[in-house]
């Protein structure tokens, strides 16, 4: 086949974040192109999530730079607002409103921010609601629900926004173990329709099964970048093979 | 012999109503300033800029610090001696906002406190600008963590502005002085008068609670069942 690439919808180049001397990100390079399901794995403290947070801009870079569908994402710009409406972001710890129930989550921001009609936003919340399985709980406030509904309630929250792109940042790693795989579940149908994703995760079978492609971060910087069988199976650098290694043999 | 009498100010009763009037109106007007002071007083001295956050903190202080009676002083003989003249009723009013809007500052600013930062970053990761994320997730969080010090506050002000009377405003307070030394029925007058705030302060926190009921029950985008 000798189709065209697709133009990536996320350039990340020469990124480096800092905070004061420490640097946590030291020069990333990463494309992203329509579609593709991007897994990044890494031991904690290596910068997977603050690349998340650099993406959309809730953190100033200190060199490099950040293009989203072809606008540079400044944190603290005004043009930052509307980039963030069009990428959807995931987070350990859900972050639902705890004030509002599950559909009011999920309706606030396409109502309020995007200034849909209530009624349009209400029936599309519907369907996502029946897409994560949720359907009868969403008249439910988040302290009423596991961990794992109130992930996949955030998931649906994003969705509502109609993202061009999603992030997940450790999705799953604040769950019981048992609701872990409804979360996955519904993440593996949102690859399979052919949602672009970037997810921060520590679940290497779904990266496998998922992944279009495996990034291996270590301090601050991308170490390998492969398709998800290839890197696990046969990992090119030490420490990759070390944290692989660890995670799968236990 | 002393014989317990309410009836004796029946012919002080006239002006009672008006009296009790501006009470309530002096209550309510400090109340909604002293709010409006808070929230930006709190928004200040949760402020990342330094100034602000120094200036918040210096107002706290020094206001929580000085007796609001001094505060009236201030305002009413003070500044008409370096040629502000301001009225009674304006000078208590301006009083009681400053001295309570500094609690207010710290009732809000630990609501603001409370909300953790996961809030402020799922709201911008929806595209909220700054006051959409103040309006639809701060704030009716914070709202929910403060309601029940608030009660304790307002209830705080409607009893401090019977500090107005000693700058001539013409309140409930100042009426019981009237009628109590013009009658000799100081017992009957001071109790009338502790009953007449009770009322008072209760019928503002029902109207608190009523308000957070209905503030608390409205769902923002119409959604709620």
């Amino acid at each position: 086949m000798s189709t065209e690439p697709a133009s990536p919808v996320l350039r990340i180049e020469g990124l480096v974040k800092r905070y004061g001397a420490h640097v946590v990100i030291d020069g990333v390079d990463l494309d992203v192109v329509p579609g593709q399901v991007v897994v990044i794995v890494g031991p904690s403290g290596t910068g997977k999530s603050t690349l998340l947070r650099c993406v959309n801009g809730l953190e100033d870079i200190q060199g490099g730079r950040i293009t989203f569908e072809d606008q540079p994402v400044l944190a603290r710009s005004r043009t930052v607002h509307a980039i963030r409406r069009r990428i959807g972001m995931i987070f350990q710890s859900f972050n639902l409103y705890p004030h509002l129930t599950a559909l009011e989550n999920v309706m606030l921001a396409p109502v309020k921010v995007l200034g849909e009609s209530a009624k349009e936003v209400e029936e599309r919340a519907r369907g996502l609601f029946r897409k994560v399985r949720l359907e009868h709980r969403a008249h439910a406030f988040p302290s009423q629900l596991s961990g794992g509904e109130q992930q996949r309630v955030a998931i649906a929250r994003a969705l509502a926004m109609n993202p061009h792109l999603l992030m997940f940042d450790e999705p799953t790693s604040a769950l019981d173990p048992e609701t872990v795989g409804d979360v996955l579940t519904v993440m593996e149908e949102l690859a399979l329709e052919g949602r672009t994703m970037l997810v921060v995760t520590h679940e290497i079978g779904f990266a496998r099964h998922v992944g279009d492609r495996m990034i291996f971060m270590d301090g601050g910087k991308i170490v390998e970048d492969s398709p998800p069988e290839e890197m696990i199976a046969n990992p090119r650098n030490l420490r990759t093979q070390q944290f692989l290694g660890s995670i799968l043999h236990h | 012999m002393y014989e317990f009498n309410l009836a004796g100010l029946l012919p002080y009763i006239d002006p009672l109503p008006r009296a009790i009037l501006l009470t309530l109106w002096l209550s309510l007007l400090a109340i909604v300033m002293s709010v409006a002071v808070g929230v930006f007083g709190a928004l200040c001295r949760t402020s990342t800029n330094l100034i602000p956050r120094f200036l918040g903190a210096a107002y706290v202080e020094v206001l929580r610090n000085i007796p609001l009676l001094v505060v009236i002083y201030l305002i009413f003989f003070g500044l008409a001696q370096v040629g502000l003249r301001v009225d009674g009723f304006n000078s208590a009013l301006i009083a009681l906002t400053l001295n309570a809007g500094a609690y207010m500052t710290e009732i809000f600013r630990g609501g603001l406190l409370a909300i953790p930062n996961g809030q402020y970053e799922a709201a911008r990761s929806q595209g909220m600008t700054g006051p959409q994320l103040y309006r639809y997730v701060v704030f009716p969080q914070v709202f929910r963590i403060i309601y029940a010090p608030l009660g304790n506050l307002i209830i705080g002000i409607v009893i401090g502005s019977s500090l107005a009377s000693v700058i001539g405003v013409e309140e409930v307070t100042t009426w019981m002085r009237r009628a109590g030394d013009e009658t000799f029925r100081y017992m009957e007058s001071f109790l009338a008068v502790g009953v007449i705030y009770v009322v008072l302060a209760q019928t503002i926190n029902i109207g608190r609670i009523a308000t957070g009921n209905w503030l608390l029950s409205k769902a923002p985008v119409g959604a709620r069942r």
